[in-house]
Protein backbone atom coordinates (compact mmCIF):
# COMPACT_ATOMS: atom_id res chain seq x y z
CA UNK A 1 0.00 0.00 0.00
CA UNK A 2 2.67 2.50 1.06
CA UNK A 3 4.70 1.29 -1.85
CA UNK A 4 1.85 2.00 -4.24
CA UNK A 5 1.53 5.55 -2.93
CA UNK A 6 5.29 6.01 -3.18
CA UNK A 7 5.40 4.77 -6.75
CA UNK A 8 2.49 6.93 -7.83
CA UNK A 9 4.31 9.87 -6.22
CA UNK A 10 7.38 9.07 -8.29
CA UNK A 11 5.41 8.90 -11.52
CA UNK A 12 3.52 12.05 -10.70
CA UNK A 13 6.76 13.97 -10.17
CA UNK A 14 8.31 12.54 -13.34
CA UNK A 15 5.20 13.34 -15.36
CA UNK A 16 5.12 16.87 -14.01
CA UNK A 17 8.75 17.59 -14.92
CA UNK A 18 8.43 16.13 -18.40
CA UNK A 19 5.15 17.93 -18.98
CA UNK A 20 6.65 21.24 -17.90
CA UNK A 21 9.54 20.86 -20.30
CA UNK A 22 7.27 19.90 -23.18
CA UNK A 23 4.94 22.75 -22.37
CA UNK A 24 7.75 25.34 -22.42
CA UNK A 25 8.89 24.18 -25.85
CA UNK A 26 5.38 23.96 -27.23
CA UNK A 27 4.38 27.38 -25.89
CA UNK A 28 7.48 29.00 -27.35
CA UNK A 29 6.12 28.10 -30.79
CA UNK A 30 2.59 29.46 -30.34
CA UNK A 31 1.20 32.95 -30.98
CA UNK A 32 0.49 35.09 -27.95
CA UNK A 33 -3.26 35.34 -28.40
CA UNK A 34 -3.72 31.58 -28.55
CA UNK A 35 -1.59 30.98 -25.45
CA UNK A 36 -3.64 33.51 -23.62
CA UNK A 37 -6.93 31.94 -24.69
CA UNK A 38 -6.01 28.25 -24.38
CA UNK A 39 -2.90 27.74 -22.24
CA UNK A 40 -3.03 23.96 -22.78
CA UNK A 41 -3.02 24.12 -26.57
CA UNK A 42 -0.44 22.75 -29.00
CA UNK A 43 1.44 24.59 -31.76
CA UNK A 44 -0.33 23.48 -34.92
CA UNK A 45 1.60 25.92 -37.07
CA UNK A 46 4.96 26.52 -35.34
CA UNK A 47 5.69 30.23 -34.92
CA UNK A 48 9.44 30.45 -35.45
CA UNK A 49 9.01 34.24 -35.45
CA UNK A 50 8.84 34.06 -31.65
CA UNK A 51 12.50 33.13 -31.61
CA UNK A 52 13.45 35.91 -34.02
CA UNK A 53 11.53 38.31 -31.81
CA UNK A 54 13.26 37.19 -28.61
CA UNK A 55 16.66 37.01 -30.29
CA UNK A 56 16.69 40.55 -31.68
CA UNK A 57 14.21 42.84 -29.96
CA UNK A 58 14.29 40.85 -26.70
CA UNK A 59 18.09 41.18 -26.66
CA UNK A 60 18.58 37.46 -26.17
CA UNK A 61 21.07 37.37 -29.04
CA UNK A 62 23.52 39.81 -27.50
CA UNK A 63 22.90 38.32 -24.08
CA UNK A 64 23.70 34.84 -25.34
CA UNK A 65 27.02 36.08 -26.69
CA UNK A 66 27.85 37.85 -23.41
CA UNK A 67 26.94 34.76 -21.42
CA UNK A 68 29.12 32.48 -23.56
CA UNK A 69 32.05 34.91 -23.39
CA UNK A 70 31.68 35.09 -19.63
CA UNK A 71 30.89 31.49 -18.72
CA UNK A 72 33.43 29.74 -20.97
CA UNK A 73 36.60 31.51 -19.80
CA UNK A 74 35.54 31.72 -16.16
CA UNK A 75 34.81 27.99 -15.89
CA UNK A 76 38.20 27.22 -17.41
CA UNK A 77 40.06 29.64 -15.15
CA UNK A 78 38.21 28.35 -12.07
CA UNK A 79 39.35 24.80 -12.76
CA UNK A 80 42.87 25.93 -13.72
CA UNK A 81 43.27 27.70 -10.36
CA UNK A 82 41.47 25.10 -8.25
CA UNK A 83 43.18 21.98 -9.57
CA UNK A 84 46.72 22.78 -8.33
CA UNK A 85 45.40 24.00 -4.99
CA UNK A 86 43.24 20.91 -4.55
CA UNK A 87 46.11 18.66 -5.56
CA UNK A 88 48.40 20.15 -2.93
CA UNK A 89 45.77 20.14 -0.22
CA UNK A 90 44.91 16.51 -0.80
CA UNK A 91 48.50 15.31 -1.10
CA UNK A 92 50.39 17.15 1.64
CA UNK A 93 50.05 15.96 5.19
CA UNK A 94 50.28 18.36 8.09
CA UNK A 95 48.43 21.03 9.97
CA UNK A 96 48.58 23.86 7.43
CA UNK A 97 47.05 21.91 4.51
CA UNK A 98 44.20 20.54 6.59
CA UNK A 99 43.48 23.98 8.06
CA UNK A 100 43.41 25.39 4.54
CA UNK A 101 41.06 22.65 3.37
CA UNK A 102 38.65 23.59 6.14
CA UNK A 103 39.07 27.27 5.29
CA UNK A 104 38.10 26.64 1.65
CA UNK A 105 35.15 24.48 2.72
CA UNK A 106 33.91 27.32 4.92
CA UNK A 107 33.75 29.51 1.84
CA UNK A 108 30.96 27.31 0.44
CA UNK A 109 28.82 28.49 3.34
CA UNK A 110 29.21 32.21 2.62
CA UNK A 111 26.17 33.34 0.60
CA UNK A 112 26.96 35.99 -2.02
CA UNK A 113 24.38 38.40 -0.63
CA UNK A 114 26.31 38.50 2.64
CA UNK A 115 29.41 39.95 0.94
CA UNK A 116 27.68 41.92 -1.80
CA UNK A 117 28.07 45.35 -0.18
CA UNK A 118 31.84 45.24 0.40
CA UNK A 119 32.23 43.59 -3.00
CA UNK A 120 30.38 46.44 -4.66
CA UNK A 121 32.54 49.05 -2.92
CA UNK A 122 35.67 47.11 -3.83
CA UNK A 123 34.70 46.71 -7.48
CA UNK A 124 33.74 50.36 -7.68
CA UNK A 125 37.16 51.42 -6.46
CA UNK A 126 38.69 49.17 -9.16
CA UNK A 127 36.29 50.68 -11.78
CA UNK A 128 34.99 47.18 -12.49
CA UNK A 129 31.29 47.84 -11.99
CA UNK A 130 29.15 47.41 -15.11
CA UNK A 131 31.94 45.49 -16.82
CA UNK A 132 31.98 41.91 -18.03
CA UNK A 133 35.64 41.66 -17.02
CA UNK A 134 34.70 42.61 -13.47
CA UNK A 135 31.95 40.01 -13.36
CA UNK A 136 34.41 37.46 -14.72
CA UNK A 137 36.75 38.08 -11.76
CA UNK A 138 33.87 37.73 -9.31
CA UNK A 139 32.58 34.55 -10.94
CA UNK A 140 36.01 32.99 -10.65
CA UNK A 141 36.52 34.08 -7.04
CA UNK A 142 33.14 32.98 -5.66
CA UNK A 143 33.32 29.60 -7.40
CA UNK A 144 36.73 28.66 -6.03
CA UNK A 145 35.71 27.26 -2.60
CA UNK A 146 33.28 24.69 -3.99
CA UNK A 147 35.59 23.68 -6.83
CA UNK A 148 38.62 23.31 -4.57
CA UNK A 149 36.49 21.24 -2.18
CA UNK A 150 35.19 19.01 -4.97
CA UNK A 151 38.60 18.46 -6.52
CA UNK A 152 40.33 17.89 -3.18
CA UNK A 153 37.96 14.97 -2.68
CA UNK A 154 38.67 13.79 -6.19
CA UNK A 155 42.48 13.94 -5.95
CA UNK A 156 42.23 12.26 -2.54
CA UNK A 157 40.50 9.28 -4.14
CA UNK A 158 43.39 8.63 -6.55
CA UNK A 159 45.91 5.96 -5.47
CA UNK A 160 49.13 7.12 -3.74
CA UNK A 161 51.37 4.54 -5.41
CA UNK A 162 51.61 6.23 -8.80
CA UNK A 163 52.82 9.41 -7.22
CA UNK A 164 55.36 7.60 -5.08
CA UNK A 165 56.69 5.83 -8.17
CA UNK A 166 57.07 9.18 -9.92
CA UNK A 167 58.95 10.57 -6.91
CA UNK A 168 61.26 7.55 -6.88
CA UNK A 169 61.99 8.12 -10.55
CA UNK A 170 63.06 11.64 -9.67
CA UNK A 171 60.17 13.58 -11.17
CA UNK A 172 59.71 17.05 -9.72
CA UNK A 173 56.47 17.99 -7.96
CA UNK A 174 55.45 20.20 -10.84
CA UNK A 175 56.12 17.49 -13.37
CA UNK A 176 54.29 14.84 -11.34
CA UNK A 177 51.30 17.13 -11.15
CA UNK A 178 51.31 18.18 -14.78
CA UNK A 179 52.20 14.93 -16.53
CA UNK A 180 50.85 12.28 -14.20
CA UNK A 181 48.17 13.50 -11.81
CA UNK A 182 46.30 15.90 -14.09
CA UNK A 183 45.66 13.33 -16.82
CA UNK A 184 44.52 10.86 -14.16
CA UNK A 185 42.13 13.42 -12.72
CA UNK A 186 40.69 14.28 -16.11
CA UNK A 187 37.16 13.08 -15.43
CA UNK A 188 37.06 15.03 -12.16
CA UNK A 189 38.25 18.17 -13.92
CA UNK A 190 35.61 17.85 -16.61
CA UNK A 191 32.92 17.37 -13.96
CA UNK A 192 34.09 20.51 -12.16
CA UNK A 193 34.14 22.41 -15.44
CA UNK A 194 30.60 21.39 -16.37
CA UNK A 195 29.17 22.03 -12.90
CA UNK A 196 30.65 25.53 -12.87
CA UNK A 197 29.49 26.25 -16.41
CA UNK A 198 25.90 25.29 -15.56
CA UNK A 199 25.91 27.26 -12.33
CA UNK A 200 27.33 30.40 -13.93
CA UNK A 201 25.12 30.17 -17.02
CA UNK A 202 22.13 30.46 -14.69
CA UNK A 203 23.68 32.96 -12.24
CA UNK A 204 21.50 36.01 -11.69
CA UNK A 205 22.29 37.76 -8.41
CA UNK A 206 25.80 39.05 -9.13
CA UNK A 207 24.87 39.92 -12.71
CA UNK A 208 21.87 41.88 -11.44
CA UNK A 209 23.99 43.95 -9.07
CA UNK A 210 27.06 44.44 -11.27
CA UNK A 211 25.72 44.81 -14.81
CA UNK A 212 23.66 47.89 -15.51
CA UNK A 213 23.60 48.53 -19.23
CA UNK A 214 21.49 46.46 -21.60
CA UNK A 215 24.34 45.66 -23.99
CA UNK A 216 26.23 43.88 -21.20
CA UNK A 217 23.29 41.75 -20.05
CA UNK A 218 23.56 38.01 -19.56
CA UNK A 219 20.72 35.64 -20.45
CA UNK A 220 18.91 35.59 -17.07
CA UNK A 221 18.94 39.41 -17.10
CA UNK A 222 17.59 39.44 -20.65
CA UNK A 223 14.70 37.29 -19.45
CA UNK A 224 13.97 39.67 -16.57
CA UNK A 225 14.27 42.62 -18.95
CA UNK A 226 11.86 41.00 -21.37
CA UNK A 227 9.40 40.60 -18.51
CA UNK A 228 9.59 44.29 -17.65
CA UNK A 229 9.22 45.31 -21.29
CA UNK A 230 5.96 43.42 -21.46
CA UNK A 231 4.53 45.70 -18.80
CA UNK A 232 4.46 48.67 -21.16
CA UNK A 233 4.85 47.18 -24.64
CA UNK A 234 2.12 44.59 -24.19
CA UNK A 235 2.50 40.95 -23.26
CA UNK A 236 4.05 38.50 -25.70
CA UNK A 237 4.02 35.07 -24.08
CA UNK A 238 5.27 33.35 -27.23
CA UNK A 239 8.37 35.55 -27.34
CA UNK A 240 8.84 35.17 -23.59
CA UNK A 241 8.89 31.39 -23.80
CA UNK A 242 11.13 31.50 -26.84
CA UNK A 243 13.56 33.39 -24.58
CA UNK A 244 13.12 30.75 -21.90
CA UNK A 245 13.98 28.06 -24.44
CA UNK A 246 17.10 29.98 -25.53
CA UNK A 247 18.16 30.07 -21.88
CA UNK A 248 17.30 26.46 -21.03
CA UNK A 249 18.07 24.46 -24.18
CA UNK A 250 21.91 24.68 -24.13
CA UNK A 251 21.98 23.47 -20.52
CA UNK A 252 19.51 20.73 -21.34
CA UNK A 253 21.79 19.59 -24.16
CA UNK A 254 24.78 19.53 -21.80
CA UNK A 255 22.68 17.62 -19.27
CA UNK A 256 21.55 15.00 -21.75
CA UNK A 257 25.13 14.61 -22.93
CA UNK A 258 26.95 14.60 -19.58
CA UNK A 259 24.14 14.02 -17.08
CA UNK A 260 25.52 10.95 -15.40
CA UNK A 261 28.89 12.62 -14.88
CA UNK A 262 27.25 15.71 -13.39
CA UNK A 263 25.21 13.62 -10.96
CA UNK A 264 28.13 11.41 -9.97
CA UNK A 265 30.35 14.45 -9.45
CA UNK A 266 27.81 16.07 -7.18
CA UNK A 267 27.23 12.99 -5.10
CA UNK A 268 30.96 12.47 -4.79
CA UNK A 269 31.28 16.00 -3.43
CA UNK A 270 28.31 15.56 -1.11
CA UNK A 271 29.12 12.09 0.11
CA UNK A 272 32.24 13.26 1.94
CA UNK B 1 53.26 23.84 -1.85
CA UNK B 2 52.40 27.53 -1.62
CA UNK B 3 52.89 28.17 -5.34
CA UNK B 4 50.05 25.75 -6.04
CA UNK B 5 47.66 27.12 -3.46
CA UNK B 6 48.49 30.84 -3.54
CA UNK B 7 46.47 32.05 -6.57
CA UNK B 8 43.24 30.40 -5.43
CA UNK B 9 43.81 31.41 -1.84
CA UNK B 10 44.54 35.01 -2.78
CA UNK B 11 41.36 35.44 -4.83
CA UNK B 12 39.32 33.69 -2.16
CA UNK B 13 40.75 35.96 0.52
CA UNK B 14 40.30 39.20 -1.43
CA UNK B 15 36.81 38.57 -2.80
CA UNK B 16 35.16 36.44 -0.11
CA UNK B 17 36.96 36.31 3.23
CA UNK B 18 37.91 39.99 3.26
CA UNK B 19 34.41 41.16 2.30
CA UNK B 20 32.90 38.92 4.98
CA UNK B 21 35.00 40.66 7.62
CA UNK B 22 34.23 44.02 6.00
CA UNK B 23 30.49 43.28 6.26
CA UNK B 24 30.85 43.01 10.02
CA UNK B 25 32.74 46.33 10.09
CA UNK B 26 30.23 48.15 7.85
CA UNK B 27 27.34 46.81 9.95
CA UNK B 28 28.55 48.94 12.84
CA UNK B 29 28.18 52.15 10.82
CA UNK B 30 25.67 54.31 9.02
CA UNK B 31 26.82 54.50 5.39
CA UNK B 32 25.40 55.10 1.93
CA UNK B 33 28.52 53.89 0.16
CA UNK B 34 29.60 57.37 -0.97
CA UNK B 35 29.79 59.73 2.00
CA UNK B 36 31.57 59.41 5.29
CA UNK B 37 30.98 56.33 7.45
CA UNK B 38 29.48 57.24 10.79
CA UNK B 39 30.02 54.87 13.71
CA UNK B 40 26.77 53.59 15.24
CA UNK B 41 27.94 50.66 17.35
CA UNK B 42 25.13 48.13 17.68
CA UNK B 43 22.60 50.73 16.53
CA UNK B 44 21.80 48.97 13.23
CA UNK B 45 21.13 45.73 15.08
CA UNK B 46 18.70 47.24 17.58
CA UNK B 47 16.88 48.91 14.68
CA UNK B 48 16.65 45.55 12.88
CA UNK B 49 14.96 43.97 15.86
CA UNK B 50 12.21 46.57 15.64
CA UNK B 51 11.90 46.48 11.83
CA UNK B 52 8.82 44.46 10.92
CA UNK B 53 9.93 43.97 7.33
CA UNK B 54 13.20 42.47 8.56
CA UNK B 55 11.53 40.27 11.17
CA UNK B 56 9.13 38.96 8.54
CA UNK B 57 12.00 38.32 6.11
CA UNK B 58 14.03 36.56 8.78
CA UNK B 59 10.96 34.52 9.75
CA UNK B 60 10.43 33.52 6.13
CA UNK B 61 14.08 32.48 5.92
CA UNK B 62 13.58 30.25 8.95
CA UNK B 63 10.36 28.80 7.54
CA UNK B 64 12.17 27.90 4.32
CA UNK B 65 15.15 26.52 6.21
CA UNK B 66 13.29 24.40 8.79
CA UNK B 67 9.85 23.83 7.24
CA UNK B 68 11.20 23.52 3.72
CA UNK B 69 13.92 21.21 5.01
CA UNK B 70 11.44 18.88 6.70
CA UNK B 71 9.22 18.69 3.61
CA UNK B 72 12.12 18.29 1.16
CA UNK B 73 13.74 15.53 3.23
CA UNK B 74 10.50 13.66 3.86
CA UNK B 75 9.65 13.70 0.17
CA UNK B 76 13.18 12.82 -0.86
CA UNK B 77 13.27 9.85 1.48
CA UNK B 78 9.85 8.65 0.33
CA UNK B 79 10.84 8.93 -3.34
CA UNK B 80 14.23 7.31 -2.77
CA UNK B 81 12.64 4.37 -0.96
CA UNK B 82 9.99 3.95 -3.64
CA UNK B 83 12.69 4.07 -6.30
CA UNK B 84 15.07 1.69 -4.52
CA UNK B 85 14.48 -1.40 -6.60
CA UNK B 86 12.53 0.01 -9.46
CA UNK B 87 13.68 -0.72 -13.00
CA UNK B 88 14.85 2.40 -14.82
CA UNK B 89 15.50 4.31 -11.62
CA UNK B 90 18.47 6.11 -13.09
CA UNK B 91 16.30 7.61 -15.80
CA UNK B 92 13.73 8.64 -13.22
CA UNK B 93 16.48 10.20 -11.13
CA UNK B 94 17.72 12.22 -14.11
CA UNK B 95 14.22 13.57 -14.72
CA UNK B 96 13.72 14.48 -11.06
CA UNK B 97 17.12 16.19 -10.97
CA UNK B 98 16.37 18.22 -14.08
CA UNK B 99 15.12 21.46 -12.40
CA UNK B 100 18.58 21.83 -10.87
CA UNK B 101 20.16 22.66 -14.21
CA UNK B 102 17.55 25.27 -15.11
CA UNK B 103 17.99 28.91 -14.09
CA UNK B 104 15.89 29.67 -11.00
CA UNK B 105 14.57 32.76 -12.83
CA UNK B 106 13.06 30.49 -15.46
CA UNK B 107 11.53 28.18 -12.87
CA UNK B 108 10.07 31.22 -11.18
CA UNK B 109 8.53 32.58 -14.40
CA UNK B 110 7.14 29.15 -15.13
CA UNK B 111 5.73 28.70 -11.65
CA UNK B 112 4.07 32.11 -11.82
CA UNK B 113 2.62 31.18 -15.19
CA UNK B 114 1.15 27.94 -13.89
CA UNK B 115 -0.65 29.71 -11.08
CA UNK B 116 -1.65 33.07 -12.57
CA UNK B 117 -5.33 33.97 -12.83
CA UNK B 118 -5.86 32.48 -16.28
CA UNK B 119 -2.94 30.11 -15.96
CA UNK B 120 -2.66 26.39 -16.47
CA UNK B 121 -3.70 25.37 -12.98
CA UNK B 122 -6.84 27.45 -12.85
CA UNK B 123 -7.93 26.53 -16.35
CA UNK B 124 -7.36 22.91 -15.34
CA UNK B 125 -9.44 23.47 -12.20
CA UNK B 126 -12.18 25.07 -14.28
CA UNK B 127 -12.11 21.99 -16.49
CA UNK B 128 -12.96 19.75 -13.53
CA UNK B 129 -15.71 22.06 -12.38
CA UNK B 130 -14.11 24.40 -9.83
CA UNK B 131 -15.86 27.71 -10.42
CA UNK B 132 -14.06 29.82 -7.89
CA UNK B 133 -10.36 28.97 -8.02
CA UNK B 134 -8.06 30.63 -5.46
CA UNK B 135 -6.12 33.77 -6.33
CA UNK B 136 -2.78 31.99 -5.96
CA UNK B 137 -0.38 34.83 -6.72
CA UNK B 138 -2.34 37.38 -4.72
CA UNK B 139 -3.36 35.54 -1.58
CA UNK B 140 -1.02 32.58 -1.33
CA UNK B 141 2.24 33.84 -2.79
CA UNK B 142 4.55 32.65 -0.03
CA UNK B 143 2.93 29.22 0.07
CA UNK B 144 3.39 29.05 -3.67
CA UNK B 145 7.04 30.02 -3.40
CA UNK B 146 7.51 27.42 -0.69
CA UNK B 147 5.97 24.71 -2.87
CA UNK B 148 8.04 25.78 -5.86
CA UNK B 149 11.27 25.59 -3.88
CA UNK B 150 10.34 22.12 -2.62
CA UNK B 151 9.73 21.03 -6.21
CA UNK B 152 13.07 22.44 -7.43
CA UNK B 153 15.15 20.96 -4.65
CA UNK B 154 13.70 17.52 -4.02
CA UNK B 155 15.40 15.98 -7.06
CA UNK B 156 18.82 17.02 -5.78
CA UNK B 157 18.35 15.31 -2.43
CA UNK B 158 16.80 12.21 -4.00
CA UNK B 159 20.01 11.96 -6.02
CA UNK B 160 22.26 12.29 -3.01
CA UNK B 161 20.24 9.98 -0.76
CA UNK B 162 20.04 7.41 -3.54
CA UNK B 163 23.83 7.32 -3.72
CA UNK B 164 23.82 6.47 0.00
CA UNK B 165 21.03 3.92 -0.20
CA UNK B 166 22.67 2.16 -3.16
CA UNK B 167 25.62 1.28 -0.94
CA UNK B 168 23.42 -0.79 1.37
CA UNK B 169 23.62 -4.49 0.42
CA UNK B 170 20.38 -5.93 -0.96
CA UNK B 171 20.28 -8.86 1.46
CA UNK B 172 19.64 -6.50 4.37
CA UNK B 173 16.37 -5.54 2.75
CA UNK B 174 15.58 -9.16 1.91
CA UNK B 175 16.13 -9.96 5.58
CA UNK B 176 13.69 -7.21 6.55
CA UNK B 177 11.09 -8.63 4.21
CA UNK B 178 11.56 -12.15 5.63
CA UNK B 179 11.14 -10.89 9.17
CA UNK B 180 8.03 -8.94 8.26
CA UNK B 181 9.39 -5.50 9.10
CA UNK B 182 7.06 -2.62 8.27
CA UNK B 183 8.18 0.15 5.96
CA UNK B 184 8.67 2.44 8.93
CA UNK B 185 10.76 -0.08 10.88
CA UNK B 186 12.88 -0.65 7.81
CA UNK B 187 13.50 3.06 7.50
CA UNK B 188 14.28 3.55 11.18
CA UNK B 189 16.47 0.52 11.82
CA UNK B 190 18.13 -0.06 8.47
CA UNK B 191 18.09 2.78 5.96
CA UNK B 192 18.56 5.74 8.28
CA UNK B 193 21.43 4.32 10.36
CA UNK B 194 23.31 3.12 7.27
CA UNK B 195 22.94 6.39 5.38
CA UNK B 196 23.44 8.62 8.38
CA UNK B 197 26.58 10.35 7.13
CA UNK B 198 24.88 11.16 3.82
CA UNK B 199 21.82 12.51 5.64
CA UNK B 200 24.00 14.66 7.89
CA UNK B 201 25.88 16.15 4.92
CA UNK B 202 22.63 16.77 3.06
CA UNK B 203 21.24 18.64 6.03
CA UNK B 204 24.25 20.96 6.02
CA UNK B 205 23.96 21.47 2.25
CA UNK B 206 20.28 22.32 2.63
CA UNK B 207 21.03 24.85 5.38
CA UNK B 208 23.55 26.65 3.23
CA UNK B 209 21.57 26.50 0.01
CA UNK B 210 18.26 27.52 1.58
CA UNK B 211 19.91 30.72 2.83
CA UNK B 212 21.23 31.39 -0.67
CA UNK B 213 17.75 31.35 -2.21
CA UNK B 214 17.23 34.62 -4.04
CA UNK B 215 16.31 34.46 -7.72
CA UNK B 216 13.25 32.26 -7.39
CA UNK B 217 11.59 34.74 -5.03
CA UNK B 218 12.96 37.83 -6.75
CA UNK B 219 11.49 37.02 -10.16
CA UNK B 220 7.99 37.09 -8.65
CA UNK B 221 8.43 40.86 -8.68
CA UNK B 222 7.60 40.50 -12.34
CA UNK B 223 10.18 42.87 -13.85
CA UNK B 224 13.87 43.64 -13.68
CA UNK B 225 13.35 46.59 -11.36
CA UNK B 226 10.44 45.69 -9.14
CA UNK B 227 10.79 43.67 -6.00
CA UNK B 228 8.11 41.20 -4.93
CA UNK B 229 5.90 42.30 -2.00
CA UNK B 230 7.92 42.52 1.26
CA UNK B 231 5.89 39.85 3.04
CA UNK B 232 7.45 37.16 0.85
CA UNK B 233 11.03 38.42 1.20
CA UNK B 234 13.70 36.28 2.78
CA UNK B 235 16.88 37.74 4.23
CA UNK B 236 18.64 37.73 0.83
CA UNK B 237 15.80 39.82 -0.66
CA UNK B 238 15.96 42.11 2.35
CA UNK B 239 19.64 42.84 1.80
CA UNK B 240 19.05 43.47 -1.89
CA UNK B 241 15.94 45.54 -1.21
CA UNK B 242 17.78 47.81 1.23
CA UNK B 243 20.73 48.39 -1.10
CA UNK B 244 20.63 47.96 -4.89
CA UNK B 245 17.09 46.71 -5.55
CA UNK B 246 13.87 48.45 -6.49
CA UNK B 247 13.15 51.47 -8.65
CA UNK B 248 14.65 53.83 -6.08
CA UNK B 249 17.61 51.97 -4.54
CA UNK B 250 18.11 52.80 -0.88
CA UNK B 251 21.85 52.17 -0.51
CA UNK B 252 21.45 51.62 3.23
CA UNK B 253 24.79 49.85 3.34
CA UNK B 254 25.29 49.80 7.11
CA UNK B 255 21.78 48.64 7.88
CA UNK B 256 21.74 45.96 5.19
CA UNK B 257 25.16 44.75 6.36
CA UNK B 258 23.73 44.16 9.82
CA UNK B 259 21.10 41.88 8.29
CA UNK B 260 23.85 40.19 6.27
CA UNK B 261 25.76 39.47 9.46
CA UNK B 262 22.56 38.11 11.02
CA UNK B 263 22.21 35.74 8.04
CA UNK B 264 25.78 34.59 8.44
CA UNK B 265 25.27 33.96 12.16
CA UNK B 266 22.17 31.93 11.37
CA UNK B 267 24.22 29.71 9.05
CA UNK B 268 27.03 29.27 11.57
CA UNK B 269 24.64 28.43 14.42
CA UNK B 270 22.65 25.99 12.32
CA UNK B 271 25.64 24.20 10.86
CA UNK B 272 27.28 23.82 14.28
CA UNK B 273 23.99 22.63 15.76
CA UNK B 274 23.41 20.15 12.96
CA UNK B 275 26.90 18.75 13.26
CA UNK B 276 26.36 18.28 16.97
CA UNK B 277 22.96 16.67 16.66
CA UNK B 278 23.94 14.37 13.80
CA UNK B 279 27.27 13.31 15.22
CA UNK B 280 27.31 9.61 15.89
CA UNK B 281 29.47 6.60 15.33
CA UNK B 282 29.50 5.61 11.70
CA UNK B 283 28.08 2.14 11.17
CA UNK B 284 30.51 -0.11 9.31
CA UNK B 285 29.03 -2.58 6.87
Amino acid sequence: MIRRIGLSGVWLAVAFNLFTLAWIVSTSLRPHREIFAIPWGLPFRPMWENFAEAWSSGNFGGAALNTILLVGPSSIVIVALSAPAAYMLSRTKGRAPSALTVLFAMGIGIPTQVVIIPLFVLMQSLSLVNSLAGLFVLYVAVSLPFTVFLLTGFFGSLPDEIEEAAALDGASVLRTFWQIMLPLARSGLITALVLNAIGLWNETFLALVFLQSTDKQTLPLALLGFLSKQQYAGADYGGLFAGVVILVLPMLAVYVWLGRRIIEGLTLGAGK
Amino acid sequence: MWVFVAPALLLYAVFLLGPTAASVWVSLHAWDGIGEMRFKGAGNYTLLLRDEVFLKAFGNTLVLLVGGGVVVFTLSFALTMALRDMPGKRTVRSVLFFPNIVAPVVLSVLWGFLFQTDGLVNSGLAGVGVDDPPNWLGDHLFGLIFAGLVWMNTGFYVTILMAGVDRIPRYFYEDCALNGATAFQRLRHLTLPLTWDVVATSAVIWTVSSLKIFEFIYAFGGTANDLPPPDVWNSALFIFGKTFGGRVPQYAFGYASASAVATLLLIVVFVLLLRRVTRRERVQF
